[in-house]
């Protein structure tokens, strides 16, 4: 498997399509020049900024490698020699999904290396009243990774059932649309204010509640922007959800693509 | 122990307007190791289906594939095989020589081992000056080589080649000839589909014929081509100096070698006619 993940992640630096979405990182060089229009808060401006910067990007790694790695070694007919060499399916597709989530994590690790230097830049020209915690800034940063690794996962699984990149793709941005409200639906649909819907409403909103992934669970960035204490407990219960989530969903990956016909 | 063992492989893929369509209708075939099989089969015949299957690519709807005695849905099944897709592409951000150690340690070999059987295999498939090039700018040509040289790196007991020579210009389709014939004399089994009947008469022991799903025949090809001898054509030289060329009835030959003798003729070359590979299949196929 370590042989899989190593490929995968020489096919990601080799990429068009990677090397595209890198150069979208040249924005952090602008990031200081746009906070400092500002005029005050330029430092949380900046973290704010640098933040959201490495989470679309890691959006974009997200949905293009994920969504097509899998498919695109079907529709390339890479499977066919891959699949001949004695490596079990499972091995196989769990190795191309550690080789993308590496990335990713690695990806994450350089563009948090960017936004500390842009963002230590800032608040050296503009000192801020409150102090930045950057520990805090750090498993932002993380988790924010970790979402998008579950984002992966996600996209795996839909290639696995699809013979097209439509749905790796667009099903993926639309769990990922889903996946970042659903804590504030289910909220709604528990308050008193959502009297007026329908108990079929309520039920469905519910199971989509617990079927989909909880996004917004990951989201640490006004703790990282306001220096607000973590909840280390909250903490913990993101990343069991993380890893029982991924689990499960590469356990139904993984036996979908073990059935699955190579025609 | 059988090379490869197929008992009763059925399958059936879903057609147009929830009809199903067999592929392969009860295949049984045995290929004993060391031996080089031709599965010969039209377009559409079934070949690259029973190849998928044995190599655990497509699921059977009954029957089942063994390869060196395991079941070929184990992935463990496949340590012994070198195996060759039918248009085979390969990882194309790898050089070749990347996706031939990729192979290798697939198959555990160790580093040294590897690096020199890598290199043995370049050369023999004259890609060693394209070694280190992204294999995206490769030839048609190249590809398939590449894929002959990922079967060949780890010295396996069992070749499966799914149309070798498809792609491959005169020169690549000899060198694939003798590769085969080496294999052979290597006690290796090689296992190859194919719709050029050429290529089994020059390099296989047996032939299996299939068509529609259908396993029609399986013969030795010696056999095959013996059979098919219909007479000879004998070149004499006659007393006059005189050159002629002779169509002798296979029941006669010995009578006109013993007249010509008499006829103080001189044989300058006998060569059998007879009915081809071709012909065979043709036959076979149009029954």
């Amino acid at each position: 498997m370590t042989t899989i993940i190593r490929i995968t992640l020489k096919g990601i630096f080799r990429d068009r399509v990677f090397q595209g979405i890198m150069v979208t990182a040249c924005a952090f060089l602008l990031i200081p020049v746009i906070a400092s229009l500002s005029m005050r808060q330029v430092t949380e401006l900046s973290l704010t900024l640098s933040l959201s910067l490495i989470s679309f990007i890691l959006l974009l790694l997200a949905v293009f490698l994920g969504g097509t790695s899998l498919w695109k070694d079907i529709e390339r007919r890479y499977t066919f020699s891959v699949l001949g060499l004695p490596l079990s399916r499972q091995s196989y597709m769990i190795g191309r999904f550690g080789g993308t989530a590496l990335f990713v994590l690695l990806a994450a690790a350089v563009l948090g290396v960017a936004a500390f230097a842009v963002v230590s830049y800032s608040s050296a020209i503009y000192p801020t009243d409150r102090p930045i915690v950057w520990s805090t800034m750090a498993i932002c940063i993380l988790f924010d990774a970790l979402k998008y690794i579950l984002l992966i996962a996600v996209a795996f699984l839909f290639s696995t059932v699809s013979t097209s990149f439509f749905l790796p793709v667009f099903g993926t941005i639309a769990t990922f649309l889903a996946g970042g409200v659903t804590q504030q639906v289910f909220e709604f649909v528990n308050s008193p204010a959502s009297k007026a819907l329908s108990p079929l409403v309520k039920k469905l909103a519910t199971i989509l509640y617990y079927l989909l992934p909880n996004f917004g669970a990951f989201d640490l960035k006004v703790n990282a922007i306001y220096s607000l204490p973590l909840p280390f407990e909250g903490l913990l219960l993101t990343a069991a959800y993380f890893v029982v989530y991924v689990g499960l969903l590469l356990s139904a990956a993984a036996t979908i693509f073990s059935r699955r016909e190579m025609r | 122990m059988n090379a490869i063992e197929i008992t009763g492989l059925y399958k059936q893929f879903p057609g147009k307007r929830m009809t199903k369509v067999d592929a392969l209708k009860g295949l049984d075939l045995t290929i004993a190791a060391g031996e080089v099989f031709g599965f010969l089969g039209p377009n559409g015949a079934g070949k690259s289906t029973t190849i998928k299957l044995v190599m655990g690519l497509l699921r059977p709807t009954s029957g089942r594939a063994q390869i060196m005695g395991m079941d070929s849905n184990q992935a463990e099944s496949r340590r012994h095989v070198g195996y060759l897709p039918e248009n085979p592409a390969f990882y194309d951000y790898l050089s070749a020589e990347e996706y031939i150690s990729f192979v290798g340690s697939q198959f555990k070999m160790e580093a040294a081992l590897l690096a020199q059987r890598s290199e043995d295999v370049l050369k023999r498939l004259d890609l060693w000056d394209a070694r280190k090039r992204p294999m995206r700018g490769y030839s048609k040509g190249m590809v398939q080589r590449v894929g002959l040289a990922q079967a060949l790196v780890h010295d396996p007991d069992v070749y499966i080649l799914d149309e070798p020579m498809s792609g491959l210009d005169p020169i690549g389709r000899a060198l694939v000839k003798d590769i085969i014939f080496d294999l052979k004399a290597r006690g290796k089994c090689v296992f190859f589909s194919t719709h050029i009947t050429d290529d089994v008469e020059k390099v296989c022991d047996r032939v299996g014929v299939i068509n529609k799903g259908e396993l029609l025949v399986v013969e030795n090809v010696e056999t095959i081509l013996q059979r098919g001898v219909q007479g000879y054509s004998v070149f004499v030289m006659n007393p006059d100096g005189a050159k002629e060329e002779l169509f002798i009835e296979k029941a006669h030959l010995q009578a006109f070698i013993q007249q010509s003798v008499v006829n103080q003729q001189s044989i300058e070359k006998i060569e059998p006619r007879r009915k081809d590979m071709e012909a065979f299949f043709l036959e076979i196929v149009a029954q």
